[in-house]
């Protein structure tokens, strides 16, 4: 009987000596748990510091066009060249500074599509759960027209009125992408400002700015969390699927949806043009989804074992 | 030899902190007509122990037992198909929670008719036919028109008497009931018990019921298996064992009826019965007995006359050179 | 039920009035003159400017545009291209068939191999096969279709020569459009091997547009089924003597159904996307590709067309899986 009360005391002491680090540590127990998911991390990881040292670390400059080596294959093709490692284009622009420099448009597309979508959405959706009535009709029916227009073509609208480049395709995806966020919060903030807590917190004289954000936002940061990473490689996808359109980053930006529209007519001639920037898109967007799954088993205490 | 045999049943679960002993040890004998009861709290396996005899256990479960028979056959070597032709049929189960038991995609008829069809065969016609005389058997009003209900547009009450229907369909011969009331309301409760000792009289099947009440036990079985964190620990006739229990465990939880109170608050049983992680060592009551002894906390009890204790009691007395009789004479 | 399908329609009608309102502010939104931009007509006189305006309606006042543009879309009547003087209704009527065609062999072809690859995952929980199919279908659902498409028509088309490159049907052939379904129309026609190659056309973009849809499908019928599997009903079910084949494809499978219809239902918004990706790709003369060009060739009007009309069909599509979704769920269809 001591023995069992012993060992309860000895958890509540711990968990409340640091009850973040506690936190992150069982984060990290289940999120290793996943191994993909660990796979996935550190790929992710890697491709963020080729990104961020793209300046440094790549061989030649993504843009500078130099005729007299276009169409050099791989170095390990019949006529490759070590210092073109992954070949040329047409043009002559080495393919792997290229795609290091296309590393940094994604990733940062990536962001600041989460970023806008993630605090527009939030702003929207809490204020809509929380403030009930006619104004939280109007939003949640504005996202319904907006999930009821498939996604790239909302997007294609926009950017044909914003006019097209890098900007204002992330503008227009991070739209497309409101009604996810927006649910969830307006979803959260309903649930939550029912609860006992809150109610105390209002009696204790607490702002509403300070409810909405203080109190009831970090109690479903969880959902929001796992969608912002569902929609970081959704986001890279849809930047490289305008750029493959060309509503996207502009020529001679070194994007890796514009290369491979660039590289459409050498379907043929030249496989390494159009195969390694989709590659570099698909283990980009896989490494993030991956690290998304970890993420939603580590997060959600539905799909915790006991 | 009896129609159900089962001698030293052990359920072995995988988990994340090492092997789970859920059952260990347990024996169960049962014949034509027979009621017999397993008592316990939760978790002391009472559940399991039945699962595994029908099968029903995941496969991360391991089952061993020296003996698992009935009817001649041996259920251990049984191949999965060959078991399939007894379970549902011969021996079948009847579970907690009457409302998530029934699927709710099919209607009440389908679901009846099917378990005869496996079974048994026959036309649509007289599967119709039966189902309507099985629900009308259990006490369900106009039975032809609950033939199309859902689970969901039925009580409780009323889909616990349909999971009897469908489970009495092919006449089994060992019917296992696994806490069958506990979800239901008092005056339901009652109900289904009469029920099931009507059609357990009936039909002469041998049933086994699952329970942590007590009071059930005494109005019902014949024969009580006391259950305790997996393992047995005492076994009798249910007029022996309310008159005289013998072990410290069952003395216990007599005491906590109501109706057996001597004293003005309900004596109750300090503690809960232990998990993976807070198992004790010698006897597994010892934390909660009120006669442990350094023996009870360093050595594993052994079967004494069907009672698993070193310190089996008489008149609410231990005995075997009990160290301390007159202290605990003092504190109870 | 029928309250059910009430409520939901509530809820469309503000949503599809809030497209036509999306739609209409979409040309008047684009920076610069509105007859430059639609009629393109550059450097006009401005008596030209005044009465194509008029002809236009842009010279009234912006309600009373908008409630005329309502007004001619419940008449159907969207407004005429600019490119090709057609009618939009028509124009759109014209390539509908086509993305139809192809979005729903993708579906299908989704659905044929998602559902047993889920369910086959679900029961064989922690296996091999399960680990490979999550790996894959996950590889899948991080697709750039638009690459994936490419690729293999390098491997296909360029290097085995098994598939046509672009297009419904070999330039050989000429068949009535009857039907406006080529399969359908080419099954039925005279010319001999028209079918064999109208389906050789239809493979590759399918393969492309399902890619995607059959990830999302193998992965929600595998957790359906999980979580389903877990269920005292299905316990029940095995407690009754089933064989498993009908514990898991009768009890089982019937409850998991009700979560992945929904999910195959809700893919439409996906497909269409994916349409107008994979139909650029390999020139197939849908609606996706028609609105690209539409875009580019600054065709404004069909633009605005195709929005409300993809919208509603979206709409439509989703009321009708919200339908089904009743019809398959009995709690919903009968309540107590």
């Amino acid at each position: 009987m001591s023995q069992v009360q012993n060992t309860a005391d000895n958890k509540t002491v711990s968990a409340e000596i640091s009850p973040l680090r506690q936190q992150l540590k069982e984060f990290w127990f289940y999120f290793s748990e996943n191994k993909g998911a660990v796979v996935g991390l550190f790929f992710f990881l890697f491709i963020v510091v080729i990104a961020v040292l793209a300046d440094v670390i790549a061989p030649h400059s993504p843009i500078a066009q130099n005729r007299e080596v276009g169409m050099i294959p791989p170095f390990w093709q019949e006529g490759g060249k070590i210092e073109y490692f992954f070949g040329t284009d047409i043009l002559g622009r080495d393919l792997l500074s290229r795609l290091m420099h296309g590393a940094r448009i994604s990733l940062f597309a990536g962001c600041i599509v989460i970023v806008i979508s993630l605090t527009f959405g939030v702003l929207l959706g809490l204020s809509a759960g929380y403030f009930r009535g006619i104004y939280e009709v109007i939003v949640m029916r504005v996202m319904d027209v907006i999930l009821s227009i498939p996604s790239l073509l909302m997007a294609l609208v926009l950017v044909a009125i914003l006019g097209p480049g890098l900007r204002n395709a992330m503008i227009a995806i991070s739209v497309t992408y409101l009604p996810h966020y927006v649910r969830l919060a307006r979803a959260s903030a309903v649930t939550e400002s029912a609860r006992d807590y809150v109610t105390s917190s209002k009696v204790a004289g607490a702002g509403t700015m300070r409810l909405m954000l203080i109190t009831i936002l970090p109690n479903c940061m969880a959902p929001l969390i796992v969608q912002a990473s569902l929609s970081f490689s959704t986001a890279i996808l849809d930047t490289a699927a305008l750029g493959f359109l060309g509503m996207g980053a502009q020529a001679p930006a070194a994007e890796w949806g514009t290369m491979l529209a660039d590289a459409r007519e050498f379907i043929l001639s030249a496989w390494w043009v159009v195969t390694l920037p989709g590659v570099a898109i698909l283990l980009t967007v896989l490494a993030i989804n991956l690290m998304g799954d970890g993420l939603r088993d580590a997060l959600d205490p539905k799909m915790k074992r006991s | 030899m009896s129609l159900l045999e089962i001698r030293n049943l052990s359920v072995e679960f995988e988990t994340a902190h090492g092997l789970f002993r859920a059952v260990d040890g347990v024996d169960l004998e049962i014949d034509q007509g027979e009621m017999v009861a397993i008592v316990g709290e939760s978790g002391s396996g009472k559940s399991v122990s039945m699962l595994a005899l029908m099968g029903l256990l995941p496969w991360t479960a391991k089952i061993t037992a020296d003996r698992m028979n009935f009817d001649g056959q041996d259920l251990l070597t049984i191949s999965q198909k060959e078991r399939r032709k007894i379970i549902g049929k011969d021996i079948s189960m009847i579970f907690q929670e009457p409302m998530t038991s029934l699927n709710p995609c099919f209607t009440v008829g389908y679901q009846i008719m099917e378990v005869i069809r496996e079974h048994l065969g026959g036309t649509k016609k007289e599967l119709k036919k039966r189902a309507i005389e099985l629900l009308g058997l259990v006490g369900i009003p106009s039975p032809e028109t609950r033939l199309r209900a859902f689970p969901h547009q039925m009580s409780g009450g009323m889909n616990q008497r349909v999971m009897i229907a469908m489970m009495i369909a092919c006449n089994p011969r060992v019917l296992i009931a696994d806490e069958p009331t506990t979800a239901l309301d008092v005056t339901i409760q009652a109900q289904i018990l009469e029920l099931l000792g009507e059609l357990q009289k009936k039909q002469g099947m041998a049933m086994v019921l699952i329970t942590h009440d007590m009071g059930v036990v005494a109005e019902t079985a014949e024969v009580v298996n006391v259950q305790y964190a997996g393992q047995q620990v005492e076994r009798q006739d249910v007029k022996g064992l309310f008159n005289a229990p013998r072990h410290p465990y069952t003395h216990a939880l007599l005491n906590a009826l109501p109706e057996r109170a001597t004293s003005k608050r309900l004596p109750s049983i300090p503690g809960v019965v232990p998990g993976l992680l807070d198992r004790p060592t010698g006897c597994l009551f010892n934390p909660r007995c009120k006669f442990a002894t350094d023996k009870c906390r360093s050595d594993a009890p052994d079967l004494h006359s069907k009672v698993l204790c070193h310190y089996p009691l008489e008149d609410g007395m231990p005995t075997n050179n009990h160290p301390g009789v007159s202290v605990a004479e003092g504190n109870s | 039920m029928f309250r059910f399908i009430l409520t939901k329609l509530g809820v469309l009608i503000p949503t599809f009035l809030g497209v036509t309102l999306i739609a209409f502010s979409f040309i008047r939104m684009l920076p610069g003159d509105p007859i430059e931009l639609l009629a393109g007509e550059r450097g006009v006189t401005p008596e030209r400017h005044a009465e194509l305006m008029a002809n236009l309606g842009f010279d009234r006042p912006i309600w009373e545009q908008y409630f005329s543009f309502l007004w001619g879309i419940l008449h159907g009547d969207l407004g005429v291209s600019f490119m090709s003087r057609q009618p939009v209704l028509e124009e759109f009527l014209t390539r509908f068939p086509a993305t139809v065609e192809l979005a729903g062999c993708a579906i299908i072809f989704a659905a044929l191999i998602g559902l047993p690859a889920g369910i086959i995952a679900a029961v064989k929980r922690g296996s091999a096969f399960d680990h490979t199919l999550m790996g894959i279908s996950l590889t899948g659902y991080s697709m750039p279709i638009f690459w994936w498409g490419l690729l293999l028509i390098i491997l296909f088309s360029a290097t085995l020569g098994w598939t046509p490159v672009s297009g419904r049907l070999s330039a050989l052939f000429w068949i009535e459009q009857d039907t406006g379904f080529m399969l359908i129309d080419a099954f039925f026609s005279d010319e001999e091997g028209a079918f064999k190659s109208a389906v050789s056309h239809l493979i590759l973009p399918t393969i492309v547009l399902g890619t995607i849809p059959l990830a999302i499908i193998a992965r929600q019928t595998r957790s359906a089924m999980l979580e389903v599997l877990g269920e005292d009903y299905v316990r029940t079910a095995r407690a009754k003597g089933l064989s498993s084949f009908r514990v898991i494809g009768i009890h089982a499978l019937r409850n998991a159904l009700i979560t992945v219809v929904t999910v195959i239902g809700l893919q439409v918004g996906v497909l269409l996307a994916g349409a107008i990706l994979t139909e650029t790709i390999f020139s197939w003369p849908g609606i996706g590709k028609w609105m690209i060009d539409s875009i580019f060739r600054r065709d404004y009007f069909a633009v605005q067309g195709g929005i409300v009309l993809i919208a509603s069909i979206v709409m439509m599509v989703n009321l009708f899986v919200d339908f089904m979704y009743g019809l398959i769920n009995p709690r919903i269809l009968h309540r107590r």
